[in-house]
């Protein structure tokens, strides 16, 4: 990982035109601004990461949810 | 399936162009209705076809949930006004407390005109990737 020291009002540039901003640093935070093109999008880490897991869990257990949602009264020939 | 059923399941395919957070890969999929009621569907990889999600319109359960897009994602998506819109969020359960959940975080977007959809991860927002519902007449 490339680490670089950066004060309030300085700058990373990420390729032709993503700018990454230092805005300001006060109690444990820092808040950072970010200029990227439109079609590039921008998360938190975390939050990404949640939807993300939460997608291949639903995928991994497609059939038990759909068991479980399903309407009983719908006899299917797969039901188990 | 045979030609002729895999041709009119790709015309009826929506088309996520970016993938999904997790499966970038895949790109066209189907709904398929699981109830009569209406209340919950199959999003079926059209890709892969061992890949499904069960999903489902989340404003049987949730009349106030609003989920709002950013400029980006409405240009993105060609979105002129909301009726354009069809919107559902993914399904999870818990085998143990047999408790199904919603994931009001990451709701599906697609443009009913163009059929262009995508995943959308909301930002600046309370809403949970699992939020509980109780089913309705089961």
């Amino acid at each position: 990982m490339l680490v670089l020291t950066r004060r309030p009002g300085e700058s990373i540039v990420v390729g032709e035109n993503i700018v990454v901003t230092v805005i300001e640093i006060k109690g444990g935070q820092v808040r950072i601004g970010i200029d990227a093109p439109r079609e590039v999008d921008v998360y938190r880490e975390e939050i990404y990461e949640q939807v993300r897991q939460e997608n291949l869990t639903a995928i991994a257990n497609a059939e038990e949810i759909r068991r479980a949602v399903q309407d009983q009264s719908r006899p299917r020939d797969d039901d188990t | 399936m045979d030609q002729a059923e895999h041709e009119a399941l790709v015309e009826k395919a929506l088309h996520f162009p970016d993938g999904l957070p997790g499966l970038p890969d895949l790109e066209r999929f189907v709904i398929v209705e699981l109830r009569e009621d209406g209340a919950f569907q199959q999003l079926q990889s059209l890709d892969n076809i061992d890949v499904s999600m069960i999903v489902c319109v989340p404003w049987m359960f949730f009349p106030d949930y609003a989920p709002v897009l950013s400029d980006i994602e409405q240009a993105e998506l060609e979105l002129e006004s909301a009726d354009d819109a069809i919107l559902f969020v993914p399904v999870s359960f818990d085998s143990e407390s047999h408790q199904v959940f919603l994931n009001l975080l990451g709701p599906f977007v697609v443009n009913a005109k163009t059929r262009v959809g995508r995943q959308l991860v909301l930002t600046g927002t309370d809403y949970s990737t699992r939020t509980p519902i109780e089913l309705p007449g089961i």
